[in-house]
């Protein structure tokens, strides 16, 4: 126990001559010795007294002790020695709020407004994503984390909207740098999978290469062990469902707008017989910069047709915030293979299953100005994709063309109100299909 | 306006108090930093700086929101001089407590961060000497923001900004708590 | 730190345990590819008793005609001559009154309905009349164009005097007789029972069929037609004839089960068309559907499969080969003069099967239906042949 110093304030000795001022009428009679001795016990008792009331106070009044009283308060040097241990002040209520001693509510929500500038009687507004999840901490170890999805506001057989599990998993921390999650969780894949909130990324809408190629927000089942070092360096690894060929509809236009995305399983009575192998290696060593790259690979038949064919997904991406600039990229590449097979009974349908297909983008973005808790963010944003890059070889005429990468330029500006909300504007121009040119509106929030 | 000291009486902190366990999120103690921090102190006395509406308005005016009105403060001492002073401190990253501590030399400068303890699943890297170096030598002058003159860990924006904003608040309540006089 | 060094030894267990399921991702081995052959198992007593009456010609007013007559097992259960519409009736004289389709793939053929974009799907009879097989097997027996009982009663007598009638008696009943109608809706059900049964009437043992397995190729030409018969700019076939397995892994029945109005040419060979005030008018022809003026003229789309193995074509068999009948599809708007009479002035007469008020209803917005006079057909000849070449894939008790 270490003991405290307190200064003593000059208070004692105003306190004595306060009291004998005020008892000092009593003493005018007697002046003999014996009389000042009991008269002098008598004050000390009284002091005591006084002392210890004044204590009690003190304690009373430390607790929110905001307004200053007229006088500063009196130490007593005899009580005893008061705990050390000095606790910091209550902790600042959780940003989300608290449904019980460990349980936090999570969410985050996306309005968005489109007008295509060449056709604008398809101007939409939509509550693109409204999520709501909750992470339970069952100890300082082991913690559940979930997350629910509802797309397009209304959900049923006659709307356009979609409630999904978009997480559900459980973490724990089994060593310093290890720790295991099992359960429906993010791929780690590019830079918007894992940090897909609208406060998170530029523009309204998510950007092409992180949606076409990488199907954002791309979410399997299985178990992965996650590795933070002290160099800066997270490893991610495991095991989970992969994608299912079979769900590939020559018929319809969901292939060509994205390949990976139109297979997806999100562990909806996923098929299970093929599972997938994935990895992630992010570095964080120096403030500022992340560089990091993925790989995923897994069969994708699902034991459903004699013909075999591996998924494979890798990207590499990078990211540097130095001082008010933010400045990101990635490159991510797909293939399947087998591909021939696959498509020799889907020949002259429109949309067969590519071989390859990959996209790039760069971003800008600086921090023009900010003021309190008002930041106003424009950026830019370069990014060209191919869903169908290659086809593999059918014989003559039989082959579909390989498709034009499609390029497109995002210009706009993210406006931030305080930690949480955000307010976007940006207008998209597309190289291939100028039909799509528009211009957005967006509203987002995140806690 | 008079600080009040509240010598004797301690805020009865209703929860955690900094943990002293040695499992992998609790990195250090409050004991453990402040003696990283101040090597060649003999003793740390602590003082409970406690703020009146006043002083809450000038941090307000000064951009930092005052968040609590108690703040203990050790003061490092050897032989009775005073070396600088330790303050600990919990913000919430994205969901879960981070601790932490910093040091502040008598320059009002940050002398040295350390983080007590962190559960986020992401973001570790804030433990990582890189990033805290940033903040050495950073004092009310600076600006002291991300996307400033800190920069920030990509996919821990709110760990990194809570964290930030906490020690921008703590060097400004400590140099007001100098300047009233509280910890001398 | 402290760290268990147990926990590596556990996790890496488990994860080589994982690693090694994952790896076994493709050993299924043929389990897949033979899943879609339906394996032939023994008919139970009521389809077994459902065969024979299906090959039982004393049960027609003629002595000569039983279900098999017109549905021959040796054209995927559809005639074996190029009528245009089968002879029926005491005499085996009279004509029917629409072509007798093959009852392949039915069993996966639902009652009648309107889907959720008001498309009719589903019904037995190229007008959806009959809701399931057991209805639609009942009718025949009593069609005076057809098997001409002039009673249900009639029927029952003549089946007391089968030869498998002791077996009748010993799966439904030693009275069953006596109960005609009961002893009907019997007959009925053992015929159902028989088509859905027996492997014969859903083979998938086409060659194509083996091509979706994956146990080998198609020709160079038959790949051409696949390849048209896919294509939505081309043949589009597809569109009321699916060629791809589902994402289930179902094999395509070439059939969607919806009606389509194709608006072919009047067939001179069935006499009731010598009165030019007759017309068939499909499904506005029923008393349910009289208001819906809009379906007159449509007609069900039938299964592909086995199409080569067939010799008559469309509801009235105006066509007695496949590649008329290809041909009528891609030049019906091109060339309307190949197919329709012409008028005294040299006009052509199109749509000639059906009333002026309901032309309309003919599809003219689907390809291949959507050219114009003078245009040039969405198939080449050629092409017309590649497509025949693929569809000959399409016959059941393909062997190597």
């Amino acid at each position: 126990m270490r003991l405290i110093r307190h200064r003593s304030p000059p208070m004692k000795a105003l306190l004595a001559a306060s009291l004998a001022l005020a008892t000092s009428g009593v003493f005018a009679q007697t002046a003999t010795e014996a009389e000042l001795a009991r008269r002098l016990d008598q004050l000390a008792a009284e002091l005591a007294n006084v002392k210890a009331q004044l204590t009690q106070l003190q304690q009373k009044q430390a607790q929110p002790a905001a307004a200053a009283p007229a006088a500063p308060s009196s130490t007593p040097v005899a009580a005893a020695t008061p705990p050390v241990a000095a606790a910091p002040p209550a902790p600042p209520a959780y940003s989300g709020s608290l449904l019980g001693p460990g349980t936090v509510l999570t969410s985050y929500g996306e309005l968005n407004y489109n007008r295509p500038t060449r056709a604008n009687q398809n101007a939409t507004a939509d509550v693109r994503r409204f999520v709501l999840g909750y992470q339970h901490r069952f100890d300082e170890k082991t913690k559940v984390v979930t997350e629910l999805e509802i797309e397009h506001a209304v959900s049923s057989a006659d709307d356009p909207g979609e409630v999904e599990v978009e997480q559900a998993y459980v973490e724990r921390q089994v060593t310093p740098v290890w720790a295991l999650r099992a359960g429906l969780f993010l791929m780690p894949v590019g830079l918007l999978n894992e940090n897909h909130e609208p406060t998170a990324f530029y523009g309204v809408e998510r950007n092409f290469v992180e949606t076409a190629i990488i199907p954002s927000t791309w979410r399997e089942g299985g178990v992965q062990v996650i590795g933070n070092f002290d160099n800066g360096l997270m490893v991610q690894g495991g095991i989970t469902t992969g994608f299912d060929l079979n769900k590939w509809d020559a018929t319809s236009t969901e292939g060509r707008e994205s390949p990976l995305a139109s297979i997806h399983q999100e562990l909806a009575l996923a098929r299970a017989h093929d599972l997938a192998v994935f990895g992630a290696l992010n570095w964080r060593g120096v403030p500022g910069l992340l560089l990091g790259g993925s790989l995923f690979t897994g069969q994708a038949t699902q034991a459903q047709t004699s013909e075999k064919s591996r998924v494979t997904l890798w990207d590499l991406h990078a990211r540097w915030t130095p001082g008010r600039w933010d400045f990101s990229t990635v490159y991510s590449r797909g293939t399947i293979s087998n591909t021939a097979a696959l498509n020799a009974a889907l020949v002259g349908n429109p949309t067969l299953i590519p071989a390859s297909f990959d996209g790039f983008y760069v971003q800008g973005a600086y921090k023009l100005w900010s003021h309190e808790d008002y930041a106003l963010s424009p950026f830019v944003r370069w990014e060209q994709f191919n869903t169908a890059k290659s086809f593999a070889d059918l014989g003559p005429g039989l082959t579909p063309d390989a498709a034009r990468a499609e390029r497109v330029v995002t210009v706009g500006a993210n406006f931030q109100v305080s930690q949480g909300i955000v307010l976007k504007a940006d207008y998209q121009r597309f190289r291939e299909n100028a039909d799509l040119n528009r211009f957005n509106l967006g509203l987002g929030w995140s806690f | 306006m008079r600080v009040v000291l509240a010598a004797s009486a301690i805020v009865a902190a209703a929860s955690a108090a900094v943990p002293t366990r040695a499992f992998a999120v609790d990195y250090l103690s409050a004991e453990q930093a402040a003696k990283l921090m101040f090597p060649d102190a003999d003793a740390f006395e602590t003082r409970q700086v406690a703020l009146d509406a006043a002083q809450l308005q000038q941090l307000d005016a000064q951009g930092t929101r005052g968040r609590s009105a108690n703040w203990p403060v050790r003061v490092a001492k050897r032989g009775g001089a005073t070396l600088g002073f330790v303050v600990t401190d919990g913000v919430i990253g994205k969901v879960e407590l981070i601790d932490y501590a910093v040091g502040i030399g008598l320059d009002g400068n940050i002398k040295q961060v350390e983080i007590l303890s962190y559960r986020e699943s992401h973001g570790f890297e804030i433990r990582l000497p890189a990033w805290r170096k940033q903040f050495v030598g950073k004092g009310n002058a600076s600006t002291l923001r991300i996307g400033d003159d800190i920069a920030n860990i990509s996919g821990a924006t709110l760990s990194c900004t809570h964290v930030t904003d906490g020690l921008r608040r703590i060097v400004a309540v400590v140099a007001l708590a100098r300047r009233a006089g509280a910890l001398a | 730190m402290l760290f268990r060094k147990s926990w590596w030894k556990w996790g890496a267990g488990i994860a080589a345990a994982i690693a090694l399921l994952a790896g076994c991702g493709g050993g299924g081995g043929d389990s897949a590819a033979s899943a879609n052959v339906p394996v032939a198992v023994p008919l139970s007593a009521q389809a077994a008793l459902g065969e024979k009456i299906f090959n039982d010609v004393s049960l027609s007013a003629s002595g000569r005609q039983a279900c098999a007559s017109c549905h021959s097992p040796d054209s995927a259960h559809s005639p074996a001559n190029a009528l245009a519409v089968q002879l029926g009736g005491a005499l085996l004289d009279q004509q029917g009154r629409r072509q007798a389709p093959s009852v392949n793939y039915l069993s996966f053929n639902t009652a009648f309905f309107f889907d959720a974009d008001d498309t009719p799907t589903g019904g037995f009879f190229w007008d959806g009349r009959a809701a399931s097989l057991s209805e639609q097997a009942g009718e025949p027996f009593v069609n005076p164009f057809e098997m001409a009982n002039t009673s249900v009663a009639d029927v029952i007598d003549k089946l007391s005097r089968a030869s498998y009638v002791a077996e009748f008696k010993t799966v439904f009943g030693a009275d069953i007789l006596s109960r005609p109608d009961d002893a009907m809706a019997r007959v009925k059900l053992a015929l159902a029972q028989y088509q859905k049964e027996d492997t014969e009437f859903r083979g998938f043992s086409s060659k194509y069929d083996e091509f979706l397995r994956g146990n080998l190729t198609l020709t160079d030409q038959e790949m051409r037609g696949l390849a048209l018969f896919n294509n939505p700019t081309k043949g589009n076939c597809i569109g009321c004839h699916p060629s791809g397995k589902s994402a289930d892994g179902a094999f395509p029945l070439f059939t969607d089960f919806t009606y389509d109005n194709l608006g072919v040419p009047r067939n001179p060979a069935i006499a009731r068309n010598d009165d030019p005030s007759y017309y068939d008018l499909g499904l506005c022809e029923r008393a349910e559907l009289a208001s819906r003026t809009d379906l007159c003229g449509a007609f069900k789309v039938p299964s592909l499969r086995n199409v080569a193995k067939r010799h008559v074509f469309f509801h009235n068999g105006r066509f007695t080969s496949l590649k008329d009948a290809i041909t009528f599809y891609v030049q019906r708007d091109t060339n309307p003069e190949k197919w329709y009479p012409l008028n005294a002035d040299g006009s052509v007469r199109k749509f000639d099967d059906l009333p002026v008020q309901y032309h309309a209803n003919v599809n003219t917005v689907e390809v291949p239906y959507n050219r114009l006079l003078g245009d040039a057909p969405a198939l080449s000849d050629a092409e017309v042949d590649d497509v025949i070449a693929f569809l000959q894939t399409l016959s059941d008790g393909y062997s190597h």
